[in-house]
């Protein structure tokens, strides 16, 4: 692995797990590129089951909102992907495992407003220019790998404020 | 929590139990036991989906009494814009208003007008405010009831204006107390509704402490009289005060069509208001500064309370707008120091609703997520409604909550009756 240089793609999908802890609960969805009739069912399904689980709404809020982007990312980008939702005690982490083009320039690609949406994509309300860096924005850890023509893994986590848990 | 009851109430003398209620419900609040259907206070939004779905008339909306109007010394009738909607190009809206008058009420109050200054008003708001967009209407308590249960992240979205109804009411009843000398809870203010929500919000507002209105009458309860009345006597009332633009509001598209703000849209209908708020919270449509949005497909012309159904209210009060002349009848300083004295503002918070969790502990609720899972592995998925729930994993859900068993599924039942053991997890003791 190259330590010397972050930013450069690595041999091996790394498998990132920022947020340590005893998994609680967790599950799998697969996302399929060009999918665009279930655009965000998988982002909508994870929030039912987090409000089922009585997480609080920033947590809920924050997490969809990543969840979303990244799914909408799967789909515009990629062939394929598996989206692994782990519950830890106090923090959910996202892994977004996929197959496809990869990202040649992963600095480019976390700058504010550096999107390859076609205009398109855009008018459909997809890619608003906003993508990597606006995950990161809304998680409490991120981390990001890829290889080119291979595929990207992108993990996340956000906690969920022990203490405000349950609270109204 | 459960403060108030619902606008909408079941019959047990006429409910036979069929579940078509419950399974139009769309926030899944009925359950059917023992034949009869019963309305979960937490989950209803008085959207009214279920008067409309019941053929046997077993669900009513709670609507006030002609008792009730002897409460009070002198009685108002605000109409909703949606009545000048149920007649034909023969009936102007002042022979709406003096037929009104006829059934009881010592005065009846137009709403229009109020409808394209709370339209002004929004404009200057959206002008000023910061976000979080999109800002979203409070017009239809239908869909500001959804967005406390299902989406509590939208509540900053609102805008903090309250209802044309609800101001015009306000108005009038300061009004006519100092005109009249009387105090103001001598006066009883009823609304002439298109709709249950509308009954519910008079009966436990959002944003308000406690509405300027007194209660509500059915538009189909009074239509009948009405009709009879207005063929009786040709009279009419004055119409000066009324805004043919604001008319408008009667149908999906109407706010935004008397806003000056085109940046907006108008969602009709539970599942694409569900579908847009979804993507809402999932950080999307943030390019747009307004969103309308209706309970109903074809915005208030449809609520279920109405007789004329939507497509010719909707031409009855297009082509009415149009008779009157489509403008405007506000002046726009008066707006403005209106809302110089905060004249429109919601006068209290809108605060969250959120819907029972599985349970508090997130170690509970997980164990509780997964012997769902497990529960609905066994049922058929058919969704029949049989059990009383409206679907598979609505009664999942009922039984780890300890609301519902396993054994009222008719198909778990057959498979215990033929000797199949229906859950393989109980073990020896099944
Ligand atoms: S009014 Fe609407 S939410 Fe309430 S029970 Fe009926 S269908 Fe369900
Ligand atoms: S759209 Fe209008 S008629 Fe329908 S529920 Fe909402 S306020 Fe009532």
């Amino acid at each position: 692995m190259n330590a010397d240089e972050p930013t450069t793609p690595r041999d091996e999908p790394l498998e990132p797990h920022p947020a340590e802890g005893e998994v609680l609960y967790k599950e799998t969805f697969r996302i399929i590129g060009n999918d665009f009739e279930h655009g965000g069912e998988a982002a909508a399904r994870v929030k039912a089951i987090l409000k089922q689980l009585a997480f609080p709404t920033d947590a809920i809020r924050r997490l969809s909102i990543a969840n979303f982007e990244a799914e909408m990312n799967v789909i515009m980008y990629a062939d394929d992907a598996e989206m692994e939702l782990a519950v830890l005690p106090d923090a959910v982490r996202v892994t977004f495992a996929d197959h496809g083009q990869g990202i040649p320039d992963i600095a480019w690609a976390m700058q504010e407003g550096n999107s390859t949406a076609t205009p398109e994509m855009r008018a459909r309300g997809f890619g608003a220019g906003l993508g990597l860096p606006n995950i990161k924005r809304n998680s409490d850890e991120f981390s990001i790998s890829s290889i080119v023509s291979v595929g990207t893994t992108l993990c996340y986590v956000v906690y969920v404020n022990g203490s405000n848990r349950g609270a109204q | 929590m459960i403060d108030r009851p619902h606008a909408v109430a079941t019959d047990p003398g006429k409910c036979i139990g069929c579940v078509a209620c419950s399974q139009a419900c769309p926030t899944k609040a009925i359950r059917v036991r023992n034949d009869l259907a019963a309305i979960d206070d937490e989950l209803c939004i008085d959207c009214g989906t279920c008067i409309e779905a019941c053929a046997y008339d077993a669900i009513r909306p709670r609507t006030s009494s002609p008792a009730d109007l002897r409460k009070f010394k002198y009685t108002v009738a605000v109409p909703s814009l949606t009545l000048y909607a149920q007649f034909g190009d023969d009936v102007l809206p002042g022979r709406v208003l003096h037929g009104l008058r006829q059934l009881g009420f010592d005065e009846t109050y137009d709403i229009s007008w109020m409808c394209e200054m709370v339209a002004s008003a929004t404009d200057a708001f959206l002008s000023e405010s910061k976000g979080p967009w999109p800002k979203i209407s409070v017009t239809c308590p239908a869909v500001v009831r959804l967005i406390q249960i299902r989406y509590p992240d939208l509540i900053p979205n609102l805008v903090p204006i309250e209802t044309p109804r609800e101001l015009a009411a306000k108005l009038r009843r300061r009004r006519l107390a100092a005109e009249r000398g009387l105090d103001p809870s001598e006066i009883g203010m009823f609304f002439i509704t298109p709709c249950t929500a509308i009954i519910h919000s008079i009966e436990s507002p959002e944003g308000l402490e406690a509405s300027y209105l007194d209660g509500a009458f059915a538009i189909t309860d009074v239509y009948g009289q009405l009709l009879k009345a207005i063929k009786h006597d040709p009279g009419s009332d004055s119409t000066e005060m009324i805004s043919p633009r604001g008319l408008r509001w009667a149908m999906a598209g109407g706010e935004i069509s008397s806003m000056r703000n085109a940046n907006t849209i108008t969602v009709r209908g539970l599942r694409d208001v569900v579908y847009v708020f979804d993507r809402i919270e999932s950080g999307t449509f943030q390019g747009l500064d307004f969103i309308e949005a209706y309970i109903c497909p074809g915005g208030c012309v449809g609520g279920q309370l109405t007789v004329a159904g939507r497509y010719l209210a909707q031409r009855n009060i297009r082509q009415l707008a149009r008779r009157m002349g489509d403008q405007g009848a506000v002046k726009e300083e008066k707006v403005r120091s209106l809302l110089r004295d905060h004249f429109f503002d919601i006068e209290s918070e809108i605060r969250a609703r959120q819907v029972r969790p599985l349970a508090r502990d997130l170690r509970q609720a997980i164990a509780l997520k997964r012997e769902k899972d497990a529960l609905l592995e066994h049922l058929p998925r058919k969704d029949c409604a049989a059990c009383g729930a409206p679907d598979c994993e609505t009664l999942a859900d009922d039984i780890v909550r300890g609301n519902a068993k396993l054994a009222d599924c008719v198909f778990v039942r057959l498979e215990e009756l033929e000797g199949k053991p229906a859950l393989q997890q109980g073990g020896d003791d099944a």
